[in-house]
């Protein structure tokens, strides 16, 4: 047993070795075909998390100084409570501000320690009667001339700059990713399948004196599902980047203040990491099975 | 060992291989398939060893029926039918030593085992003290050597040999022909096709003749013609 596994490890590299070309260009096309894969769920999930804020019919957000006083503020309740164009609302205050803030930067206690809830801005969620876009603007500019008011984010405005932006990213991303997995997945297919044209003779041998199928397509088998994983374990560092650099640039960006909340956390990362993983190896297993199969089955 | 039982094999363009053969074979016994070239010697063998399938008939082969089997089955059938060729198929390289270990070594066999036989089949072959050269460096007849080792070093129940001293001159010839035959007496049954008029006829073995895939004759102790 154990030199049989001493075997196919043996095989598996010394083949690898062979083809060294083939091998990193194989290699190389799945890493930035993950990669792509990586970035375009990264932004979707940074996008949902974002209009996270948006959801159950809230339109606009009144966000508050946070140094506004209770006058002011209560003037603002007054209006909510009382005008029939609002339906509904939900406050958060600043400490639910804060929690939230810690919530959506759990991986950055730095910038956690750096606020205290004294800081936040509270908020008001408005659900208007009516969400058509143009009402919703004209109100929301109402409330932004109202004293002690900082700021007003419009779904409209704010929802549609992310979730334009994270489809029209995250679509093109995952369709030039796909195709690249089709490619890695042909590339993987053919550098097994110059492999075991190398060793034709081999095989041919292999089957005169009786070896099974299976353990001589297990090393092939191996060197494909090798070259998805190392090419997923490539993709991983560059999954870090795009959340640390892309991503982290959005958040401190102040041209929309709704891009604050585009931040994913690390265990999502992680998470995805592991999914390009067995994309990956999967691809890599699939595409060599296909060249073994297709050269053995004469 | 072998039984065949009305068998024919047709390839593409209705050429006819083998028409309606039938022949039993014991256990130990040493055939010679001759014929002309085209005659379906290569593909008689080639049906034991189920690289071929047959369209008619039935090939039983240790007692399994070798058409029926399933096709994971068949790498266990092989294991017990060494097979050697007129060009050798040795792997270049791989040392003479290497090449009969890999025998072995594909099968599953255990290092401790494939330690002790590969130098107990060189010495049977009288190679041992060339172990460790490369093929191209061995002349045709130790080339041959080498591939009836690999061929028997896992003592398979049949040896099949496809012209196996088709490349040789006669002195080497019969050199094979001698440890063939010792390996015959050791209780393995061989299978041999040949064009070798003089091999034939000193070794006065059974005899199948085919002519255009029919089975002409059948002797016992017979010659070439
Ligand atoms: N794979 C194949 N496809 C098509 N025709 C084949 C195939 N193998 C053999 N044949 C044909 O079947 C017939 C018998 O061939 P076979 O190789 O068995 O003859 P043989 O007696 O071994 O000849 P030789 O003495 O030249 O080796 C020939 O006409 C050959 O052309
Ligand atoms: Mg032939």
């Amino acid at each position: 047993m154990l030199s049989r596994l001493w075997y196919y490890v043996r095989e598996t590299f010394v083949s690898l070795w062979r083809n060294l070309s083939l091998t990193v260009a194989a290699i190389l096309t799945v890493a930035i075909s993950l990669s792509l894969v990586g970035a375009s769920l990264l932004i979707r999930e940074g996008a949902d998390r974002a209009t996270a804020q948006f959801q159950e019919g809230v339109e606009f957000i009144v966000f508050m100084r946070a140094d506004a006083s209770a006058d002011q503020d209560g003037a603002i309740r007054d209006v909510l409570d009382n005008s029939p164009a609002i339906l509904g609302y939900s406050y958060v205050d600043k400490a639910a501000a804060y929690a939230e803030f810690q919530e959506l930067f759990s991986d950055k206690p730095e910038l956690v320690e750096s606020v205290t809830a004294e800081v936040m801005p509270p908020s008001y969620r408005i659900v208007p009667a009516n969400p058509d876009a143009g009402n919703v603007a004209e109100m929301a500019r109402q409330f932004g001339e109202q004293p002690g008011v900082k700021e007003v984010a419009t779904a409209t405005d704010a929802i549609r700059q992310i979730e334009d932006f994270s489809n029209r990213v995250s679509q093109a991303l995952l369709v030039a990713a796909v195709v690249l997995v089709g490619v890695s997945a042909l590339l993987i297919l053919n550098t097994v399948f110059t492999a075991i044209g190398a060793r034709r003779q081999e095989i041919e041998v292999m089957k005169l004196v009786g070896a099974t199928n299976w353990f001589i397509r297990i090393p092939f088998m191996l060197e494909g599902t090798i070259h998805g994983l190392i090419g997923a374990a490539l993709a991983v560092p560059a999954l870090f980047v795009v959340d640390d650099r892309v991503l982290a640039y959005f958040q401190e960006s102040d041209a929309v203040p709704l891009f604050r909340g585009f931040a994913v956390p690390e265990g999502f990362v992680w998470d995805t990491s592991i999914w390009l993983l067995v994309i990956g190896g999967v691809v890599g297993m699939i595409g060599s099975a296909v060249a073994v199969t297709r050269y053995m089955d004469v | 060992m072998i039984r065949l039982e009305g068998v024919s094999k047709v390839f593409k363009g209705d050429v006819v291989a083998l028409k309606n053969a039938s022949a039993e074979i014991q256990r130990g016994e040493f055939v010679f398939l001759v014929g002309p070239s085209g005659s379906g010697k290569s593909t008689f063998i080639r049906l034991l060893n189920r690289e071929e399938v047959a369209d008619e008939g039935r090939i039983t082969v240790a007692g399994k029926d070798v058409g029926e089997m399933s096709s994971w089955r068949v790498p266990y059938l092989r294991r017990q039918i060494g097979y050697i060729f007129q060009d050798y198929k040795l792997l270049p390289k791989k040392t003479v030593y290497e090449n009969v270990a890999f025998g072995l070594e594909v099968i599953g066999r255990p290092r401790q085992v494939i330690r002790t036989q590969v130098p107990a089949i060189l010495e049977l072959v009288g190679l041992s003290r060339k172990a460790d050269r490369l093929p191209d460096e061995l002349s045709g007849g130790e080339q041959q050597r080498v591939s009836i080792a690999r061929a028997f070093v896992n003592r398979p129940l049949i040896l099949l040999a496809d012209e196996p001293t088709g490349n040789l001159d006669p002195a080497t010839s019969v050199g094979i022909m001698r440890l063939l035959d010792r390996i015959n007496r050791s209780g393995t049954t061989v299978v041999m096709a040949t064009h070798d008029r003089s091999i034939v006829d000193t070794m006065r073995r059974r005899v199948i003749e085919l002519d255009r895939g029919v089975i002409r004759r059948d002797e016992s102790q017979g010659v070439y013609e």
